[in-house]
């Protein structure tokens, strides 16, 4: 239900309640003011009629009495002569409205009738009323032969008392219409004699129609002296019943007096029927009025919900003015102002979303839906995605705050934003930018590519600071390197890390050097489950010990021959595993294979050191010593017959931790050989701290030691130094006589290489070294 | 006490000068009688006739006498007169006014009209009975004849008493009689003993009055 037709509805209620409620209240009012005024009315008609009954007492008395009074019938009384009396009595009696006319000795016999008819009277019926008439007249309403009378009885003198008189006037119902008309007497009177105990008999009623008396008679409170309602043929009365004054040798007489509240209220059914018709019409007015006022509240907020609804649909839109200078006109102008206020700070927070805070300049989200449309809408077509870093960034914010950085970031997003032209300039990370280039080839991709690197070039000056931000791009090409945004990114990123990686300020995405192809993951699951199946092989290169020229030592080296691409070499598949996590993993293997190899030699008597290489991987696991422990106990290996052989590098990636892990290995007794050794960084202050025992000179100055003085020098250096620091020294790569000879010569202890013996397997370097075996004895 | 007549009034006195001088010899009483009406209001107009059971009691008859009643005012005057049989009345119109005089009782019947000033002839009247006269012009206008041969007879004064003097001691039969009295009735009667050592006897009578008919009937009163 709306607003609307609630109000207009509660209006109309309240409107018809009140005026329902109205008209019963006048109702019962007037009904019981006009029921009140019956019972008064009926107390005062009683009355009335008692004195009415009274005034014709003394009238017919009188004239009953002035007949007395007649000289002629008073002879004719005190003569005796009957005839004359009777006809007196005749002719006095029609004068004063008697049907009969008696006269009675002064003891009570009938000495004149005036009937002509009947059985004729001895004694006189009524002797108490003939018995106060000697001292004065007296009159009584009787019950007399079933009818009612008006029995008058007046002394006769002559001049003493020598009779009564008696005027019976018939009491019937013309007599009380009579005297309904002369006064204002209720249109209901009864008269009713006791015929027998609760018995009553109506002997004259008015001109009313309604018999009151059965109603009246049958109560069983009896007769109600005082005005009572009740109802009659259906219709409401008030009733009042007087006992009537009357002979005690007639029945008792009562006069019922009714008034009638229909009649009563007859005069007003008029107004209650006006009533209703101004009801109604107060109705229909109140109903209209109510709909327009309704409708003046209800539409203004109909129009207030409907921009409510557009409001939350998104339309920040001003919603049309309410000139109302009430509540309603407030709301609105509250409404307005808050779709305003949400409209500006959704701009802002959708901004946001799509914006980076610094540069102002799209964020990667935004600039993903945006390529990602146009992708969608030109399909195909041609594209560029540049990726632009700053190198240096991180360490710019490391070294000098987020507050500079991020200036930083800002002036070149401002210098990139001239250099990009049209093309959509975004912050893809904190470090890059991304401009994307439709339409464009791969040539005008590098040219711009370069001429963001121009604008770039000038580095950022602020106060003292001076920061040369070393920007690289990395590009990738649409459709060739992908058609959708995702893809491009990644690869841009390859690409700029690959320039990154090459110092190469522009590289194009080479799908060919693209570590993170697909297939690499393949591989990668391949060399999970080479390792689980044993599908490895790990391969032996013999060492030589120089100084007695026997084979004391072996290098064990991974192979991994691939069921569908056959041998993949080690420097494709560990560098993979290290970077998949998979390094520990395959060094627990390598480990597991090698001691029990070495355990094998040790049953079979022969004296080599096996030699494993350790990834820097492996140096951040702090389980490695244990477990390297555990399996030299568990095959019986001696310690010392174990030697592990880290680089540089990976000890470099995390010392401190690498250290450690190193210290326990060397505290068990095995030996530790730093590996590529001459190419590094590290300082022998440094290498001082490592718990090696062997160093093993880096493979690149011995392939060309038979030429160049240089490296003979550096190797024969670090031959001495390491001895001098008592480090013992291996040179590997070893691939002709003269190296040999020449590391023999300057007192090497250990050489490895082609020219010695290519890595083999384990049975192979059984047969080797029995072939080996009678050479030396 | 009031004297109803001249005749009577001075048979009394005549009595009481006897008494007073032989009053040891005759031993004679008085006798005072009270006539009430409700609440022993004084009844005048009341008439005690004396009757001894001796009959030898009885004094000697009086000659017989006439009494007038006089119309003044519209009134008779006295309302009530005892005569003896043998009496005569005679009715006196003192008005400017006529008067239509009439008796219907059985006593005595006679009507004729007396002209301002006109005396009727004296009505000679023998039989004894209440005669009730009235007026047939003034119905309020009524007198009674008392004719009674009863040897003491007295009519009570204004203040309801009527007294008889020097009563031979006896037996008497006392009655009363009174205009008011229901009529068809026997007289209220009392006997009454005189002592001879007593001088004083008393007796009440408490009568029943009907209304006055002189003020005629009460017309703002009909008895339901």
């Amino acid at each position: 239900m709306s607003f609307r037709v609630r109000l207009a509805s509660f209006l109309v209620v309240t409107l018809a309640l009140l005026q329902i409620a109205t008209a019963l209240l006048v109702y019962g009012v007037t009904r019981r003011e006009l029921v009140q005024q019956g019972e008064q009315q009926l107390v005062l008609a009683s009355r009335a009629f008692a004195r009415q009954l009274d005034d014709v007492s003394l009238r017919v008395a009188d004239n009953v009495q002035v007949l007395t009074l007649d000289f002629a019938l008073r002879s004719a009384i005190a003569q005796r002569d009957r005839n004359t009396v009777v006809s007196a009595l005749r002719n006095h009696g029609r004068r004063v409205g008697a049907t009969r006319m008696l006269l009675v000795g002064l003891d009570g016999t009938i000495e004149a009738d005036s009937a002509e008819s009947g059985a004729p009277l001895a004694k006189f019926p009524f002797p108490d009323l003939a018995e106060s008439a000697l001292e004065h007249p007296s009159a009584a309403v009787v019950a007399w032969d079933g009818r009612a009378y008006w029995i008058v009885v007046v002394p006769v003198t002559a001049p003493a008392l020598i009779g009564l008189i008696a005027a019976a006037i018939p009491v019937d119902d013309p007599f009380l219409a009579r005297l309904q008309e002369e006064s204002t007497l209720p249109n209901a009177i009864e008269l009713a004699a006791q015929t027998a105990p609760g018995k009553w008999e109506v002997l004259a009623h008015g001109n009313g129609t309604i018999a009151l008396t059965p109603s009246v008679t049958s109560r069983s409170e009896g007769l109600p002296s005082k005005p009572v309602s009740l109802a009659v043929n259906g219709r409401e009365y008030v009733a009042l019943a007087t006992r009537l004054e009357s002979s005690d040798a007639s029945a008792p007489i009562v006069a019922v007096l009714g008034y009638s509240i229909d009649d009563a209220l007859r005069p007003y059914r008029s107004v209650a029927s006006a009533w209703g018709v101004l009801l109604a019409l107060g109705l229909v007015f109140g109903l209209v009025a109510a709909l327009i006022i309704a409708r003046g509240v209800s539409r203004p907020i109909e129009a207030l919900a409907a921009t409510a609804r557009r409001i939350a649909a998104g339309d920040y839109s001003a919603p049309a003015p309410i000139a109302q200078r009430d509540e309603v006109g407030e709301l609105a102008l509250t409404l307005a102002h808050m779709a305003r206020a949400i409209g500006e700070r959704e701009e802002r927070i959708r901004f946001q979303a799509g914006h980076d805070a610094i540069t102002g300049l799209p964020n990667r989200v935004a600039a993903e839906a945006a390529i990602e449309r146009e992708l969608a809408q030109r399909d195909g077509a041609h594209g560029a995605l540049l990726l632009i870093t700053l190198a240096r960034l991180p360490e710019i914010t490391k070294t000098v705050g987020h507050g500079i950085s991020d200036r930083v970031m800002r002036d070149a997003a401002a210098r990139l934003r001239q250099a990009g032209g049209a093309a959509l300039l975004a912050r893809a990370t904190d470090t890059e930018f991304l401009l994307w280039l439709p339409h464009v080839q791969e040539a005008d991709a590098i040219a711009l590519a370069f001429r963001a690197l121009d604008a770039l070039d000038e580095p950022y000056s602020e106060a003292e600071f001076r920061i040369d931000a070393a920007p690289a791009v990395g590009v990738a090409l649409c459709p060739q390197h992908g058609t959708q945004f995702s893809p491009l990114l990644q690869r841009a990123e390859v690409a700029l890390f690959a320039a990154l990686n090459a110092e190469e300020p522009v590289l194009v995405y080479d799908p060919a050097s693209d570590p993170h192809r697909p297939e690499r993951l393949a591989l990668m699951t391949d060399l999970r489950d080479a390792i689980e199946r044993d599908e490895l092989a790990l391969h032996y290169q013999p060492k030589l010990h120089l100084p007695n020229g026997r084979i004391d030592g072996a290098e064990g080296l991974a192979r991994w021959v691939h069921p569908r691409q056959g041998a993949i070499p080690p420097d494709r598949f560990i560098p993979l595993a290290e970077e998949t996590g998979n390094m520990r993993r395959l060094t627990r293997w390598v480990l597991a294979a090698g001691i029990a190899r070495a355990r094998a030699w040790q049953r079979g008597g022969r004296h080599l050191r096996l030699a494993l290489n350790l990834s820097v991987r492996d140096l951040e696991d702090a389980e490695l010593p244990q477990r390297v422990g555990e399996l030299l106990t568990a095959h019986g290996v001696a310690p010392d017959r174990l030697l592990l052989e880290i680089t540089e590098s990976a000890v470099m990636h995390k010392p401190e931790a690498a250290i450690r892990v190193l210290r326990r290995l060397a505290d068990q007794g095995i030996e530790l050989a730093l590996d590529d050794f001459g190419v590094g960084q590290s300082s022998f202050a440094y290498l001082r701290r490592l718990p090696v025992r062997e160093l093993k000179i880096d493979k690149s100055f011995l392939l060309k030691l038979a030429e160049g003085a240089e490296d003979r020098t550096i190797v024969r250096s670090i031959v001495e130094l390491g001895h001098r620091l008592g480090y013992s020294v291996t040179a590997e790569g070893v691939s002709d006589q003269a190296t040999l000879d020449y590391l023999t010569q300057i007192g090497c202890d250990h050489a490895q290489g082609f020219f010695i013996a290519r890595p083999m397997t384990a049975e192979a370097l059984d047969a080797f070294l029995a072939a080996a075996e009678p050479a030396t004895p | 006490m009031q004297v109803g007549s001249l005749g009577i009034g001075a048979a009394v006195l005549a009595t009481v000068a006897v008494v007073a001088a032989w009053p040891a010899a005759l031993r004679a009483a008085d006798l005072d009688v009270f006539v009430g009406a409700a609440r022993d209001a004084a009844v005048p107009d009341a008439v005690i006739a004396l009757r001894p059971h001796d009959a030898s009691l009885s004094p000697p008859a009086a000659a017989p006498a006439t009494k007038t009643i006089d119309q003044k005012n519209e009134t008779f005057l006295p309302y009530v007169e005892v005569f003896r049989p043998g009496d005569s009345v005679v009715f006196r119109n003192s008005d400017q006014t006529r008067h239509h005089v009439y008796s219907f009782a059985p006593a005595r019947q006679f009507e004729f009209v007396l002209t301002p000033g006109q005396s009727s002839a004296p009505l000679h009247l023998e039989s004894t009975g209440a005669i009730a006269v009235g007026c047939n012009i003034h119905d309020h206008m009524i007198t009674y004849l008392y004719v009674s041969d009863a040897p003491w007879t007295a009519r009570s004064g204004a203040d309801g008493h009527a007294r008889v003097a020097t009563l031979p001691p006896g037996d008497y039969d006392v009655s009363v009689w009174h205009p008011q009295l229901r009529p068809g009735q026997a007289p209220p009667t009392q006997t009454l003993h005189v002592d001879a050592a007593n001088a004083a006897a008393t007796l009440r009578f408490a009568l029943a009055l009907l209304p006055d008919l002189r003020r005629g009937p009460d017309r703002e009163r009909v008895d339901y």
